[in-house]
C-alpha cells in the first residue's frame, strides 16, 4: 500500500508541533494511503506516546542510543536506508531549521525532487500537489515531482492545526538498523532559548511591537499588558537590535511564523516580510499613526493614533 | 585556505505579477540584486581572509548579467568571480542547480568550505546548500549564527534551531549555510571597487564542466510547476476603532469579549 511518511521532529525532548500538524493534514489527504510516522530516538525517548494520539496508522520507530544528538548526517543514512528498503511515495517534513536542513540532504541522496516551505497539500490521482509561495507570498506556486519518488515536502509550521484523533490505535512497527554515525562531525546538546518554554510559535494572544512603539515605557508596558491576558511580546525585525529581544520573538519571513487567536500590532508598518508571518492570525489589531499603513489592509481592527496611549487605554480597562 | 562563496541574484523587489494572458511572471524592468543572505556568506569568508589569508571564490550560476553580483563580491574583497552560464542550464530547479554548483566546485578545485545563504528570498527554499554538501559528499553546517575555523583545520560553529541553539564542530572541508545573524557585512571600498572591474570572470558551461544534458536545467529538474497564481487575499473587513486612545481602547476590549476572542 502506498505510504505517507512524516518524519517526527524532536528538540528538548519535545516532539515538534509541526510534526502533529502534519500527521493530522495527512490523514485528512490519504484518501486510502496509509500515513506513518517516523520516529528516530534513543532509549531513553518515547515520543510514540504523544505522536500515536493523533492518530497516524502506523509508526515506524528506530530506538538506537547513537540517535542522541545524531548529526543531519546520520540522520541522513538512516531515513535513506529506510526509505529505499520501504520505498514511501510522499515523505514530508516541517520546514522548520532541522526540517529544511534534512529534507534536502536526503532528496539529494534519493536523487528526487523536493517542494519547499508549502502552504497547502492535495494529491491529485498519484500526484503530490504542493503550494508554496514565491517573493514572499505574492505569488504562489502549485508544484509537482511527475517522474521521481519518492514525492517530497517540507510544510510550513502551523499552517495546519493538529488534531487529537483516538478514533484507532496505531500500529507500532519498531525496526532494528544499524545507524551509521558520521564520524565527521560532533553535536552538542541543544540551548533553548530563554523564551524557549512560551514560544511565539504557538502562542494563542500576542502583542507585536514595531519601530513606532520601541521605547523602554512601552516594552515594559507591552509587558505588564502581557502579563494580564495571557499573551506572549513579540517584535519585527527592527527591534531585534534592542538588548531586550532576540531573534526569537522576531515575526516574519526571516523571523517566526504565528497563529494566534489574537495579535495586536503596535507601530508595526505592515512590511511584506512581516505580514506573511501573520497570515494566519485569527484576529489582527494594529495601531498606527499613520492612516496610510499597509499593516491595516490585514486588520480586523485599526486605530489611526499613538500606541503608547492605545496601550495605555487598554491597560486600564482590561 | 580555499573559500568558495555562492550567490544567487534575485529580483530586486517582491512585487513581482503574472502576466495575465501568457501567465507568466513578468520580470521585465525589475532589475537583479544581490540575494541579502549572500552578503552574510560573503563578509563571512572575508572575516577568513582577513584572519588567515584565505582565498576567496565567489561563484553564481545564472544569465550574463549575474556577473554584476560577482563584481559586487569582488568589491567588498572577493578574490575571484567565476559565473556558470549556459542556455542548457535555464529552468533549473534547487537539484539540476545543485549538480551544476557541485560539479563547478570540482573544476575549481575543491575548498576548505563553501559557503551559502540561509535562503535566496524569492522562493525561500534553502535547499541549495545541503544538496551540493551531499553531491559532494562533504558534512553540512546550515543556518549558522557563529562560526569558526581554525588553521588546523576544524571547523566549529553555532546552529540557530527554531527555539535554541545547538553547537556542532568537527573536520573541514564542509558546507556552511549563514544566518543574517551571524555579522554586520561590510561596504565596497571604493579601491576594492576599481580593483573588480580590471579582475577577469572565468564563464564555464556544461562542456567546461563535464556535465550531460539530462543533469541539467529542464531536464535534470524533478520537480516542475503546474500553476502560477497569485493569492486572493480573503478581504479583511477592517473595523475603525473610533475617539480618543482611551475610549478606542475600551471599545476594542467590548468588541473582543463579545466575540469571546478576550
Ligand atoms: C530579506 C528580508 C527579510 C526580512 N524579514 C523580516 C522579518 O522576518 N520580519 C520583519 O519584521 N521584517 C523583516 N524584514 C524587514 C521589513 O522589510 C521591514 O523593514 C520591517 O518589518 C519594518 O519593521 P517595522 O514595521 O517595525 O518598522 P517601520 O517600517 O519603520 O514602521 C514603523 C511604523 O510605526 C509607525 N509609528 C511611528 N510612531 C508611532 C507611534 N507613536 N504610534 C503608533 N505607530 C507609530 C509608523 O507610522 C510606521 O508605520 C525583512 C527584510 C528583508 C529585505
Ligand atoms: N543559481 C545559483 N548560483 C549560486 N548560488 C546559488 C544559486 N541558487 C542558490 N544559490 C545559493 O544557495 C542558497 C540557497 O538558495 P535557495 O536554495 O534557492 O533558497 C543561496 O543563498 C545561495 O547561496
Amino acid at each position: 500500500m502506498s505510504e505517507i511518511w512524516i518524519y517526527v521532529e524532536n528538540h528538548f525532548n519535545r516532539v515538534d508541533p509541526s510534526s502533529l500538524q502534519l500527521i493530522t493534514k495527512a490523514k485528512e489527504i490519504a484518501n486510502g494511503r496509509q500515513v506513518t510516522a517516523v520516529i528516530l530516538e534513543d532509549h531513553d525517548q518515547d515520543f510514540e506516546n504523544t505522536v500515536k494520539q493523533y492518530g497516524p496508522n502506523q509508526i515506524l520507530l528506530v530506538k538506537n542510543d547513537n540517535l542522541k544528538n545524531a548529526s543531519d548526517e546520520t540522520i541522513t543514512n538512516v531515513l535513506v536506508d529506510l526509505a529505499q528498503e520501504q520505498k514511501p511515495d510522499t515523505i514530508l517534513f516541517g520546514a522548520t531549521v532541522t526540517g529544511r536542513s534534512l529534507a534536502p540532504r536526503i532528496q539529494g541522496r534519493l536523487k528526487t525532487g523536493l517542494t519547499a516551505d508549502c502552504l497547502d497539500l492535495r494529491f491529485d490521482d498519484d500526484l503530490l500537489v504542493a503550494t508554496k509561495p514565491s517573493y514572499g507570498d505574492n505569488i504562489m506556486c502549485e508544484i509537482t515531482c511527475p517522474k521521481n519518488k519518492p514525492q517530497m515536502a517540507t510544510v510550513r509550521p502551523n499552517t495546519f492545526e493538529a488534531v487529537v484523533d483516538g478514533s484507532s490505535e496505531p500500529k507500532i512497527n519498531e525496526v532494528e538498523v544499524t545507524v551509521d554515525v558520521d564520524p565527521r562531525v560532533t553535536v552538542s546538546d541543544e540551548q533553548g532559548s530563554v523564551s524557549n518554554t512560551r514560544s511565539i510559535g504557538t502562542a494563542k494572544r500576542i502583542i507585536a511591537l514595531g519601530r513606532g512603539a520601541q521605547s523602554e515605557s512601552i516594552i515594559k508596558k507591552a509587558n505588564e499588558l502581557a502579563g494580564k491576558i495571557g499573551a506572549i511580546v513579540a517584535v519585527s525585525r527592527p527591534l531585534t537590535d534592542l538588548p531586550e529581544f532576540s531573534h526569537e520573538q522576531q515575526i516574519g519571513q526571516s523571523g517566526n511564523t504565528v497563529a494566534p487567536d489574537l495579535i495586536i500590532n503596535l507601530g508595526i508598518s505592515g512590511a511584506v516580510q512581516y505580514v506573511v508571518g501573520i497570515q494566519n492570525a485569527k484576529t489582527v489589531v494594529s495601531v498606527n499613526t499613520d492612516p496610510k499603513a499597509p499593516i491595516f489592509d490585514v486588520s480586523q481592527y485599526k486605530y489611526v493614533g499613538d500606541a503608547e496611549a492605545f496601550l495605555d487605554g487598554l491597560i486600564e480597562n482590561v | 585556505m580555499k573559500i568558495i562563496v555562492c550567490l544567487k541574484q534575485v529580483p530586486e523587489t517582491n512585487n513581482v505579477k503574472i502576466d495575465p494572458v501568457t501567465h507568466n511572471l513578468q520580470r521585465n524592468g525589475i532589475s537583479g540584486v544581490i540575494n541579502s543572505f549572500d552578503v552574510n556568506a560573503i563578509e563571512a569568508a572575508l572575516e577568513l581572509k582577513d584572519r588567515y589569508g584565505a582565498e576567496v571564490v565567489a561563484l553564481t550560476m545564472g544569465p550574463p548579467d549575474y556577473e554584476k553580483t560577482l563584481r559586487l563580491a569582488m568589491a567588498m574583497g572577493a578574490n575571484e568571480g567565476v559565473l556558470l552560464s549556459s542556455r542548457g542550464f535555464a529552468g533549473a530547479d534547487t537539484l539540476a542547480t545543485a549538480t551544476v554548483l557541485a560539479a563547478a566546485v570540482n573544476k575549481i578545485g575543491g575548498a576548505d568550505l563553501i559557503l551559502f545563504g540561509r535562503q535566496a528570498v524569492d522562493a525561500d527554499t534553502g535547499q541549495v546548500g545541503p544538496l551540493v554538501a551531499e553531491k559532494l559528499d562533504l558534512p553540512q553546517y546550515t543556518y549558522v549564527s557563529k562560526l569558526n575555523l581554525s588553521s588546523d583545520g576544524q571547523i566549529d560553529a553555532v546552529r540557530m534551531l527554531d527555539g535554541g541553539t545547538v553547537r556542532v564542530n568537527g573536520d573541514l572541508p564542509a558546507v556552511a549555510t549563514v544566518r543574517s545573524e551571524l555579522n554586520e557585512p561590510r561596504y565596497a571600498t571604493p579601491r576594492n571597487i576599481k580593483l573588480s572591474f580590471k579582475k577577469d570572470i572565468v564563464v564555464y558551461d556544461e562542456k567546461d564542466l563535464d556535465l550531460d544534458d539530462s543533469e541539467i536545467g529542464q531536464a535534470g529538474s524533478p520537480t516542475i510547476v503546474t500553476k502560477v497564481y497569485t493569492p486572493t487575499a480573503t478581504p479583511k473587513v477592517t473595523e475603525t476603532l473610533e475617539g480618543s486612545a482611551k475610549e478606542a481602547a475600551q471599545n476594542l476590549l467590548t468588541k473582543l469579549s463579545e466575540k469571546s476572542i478576550l
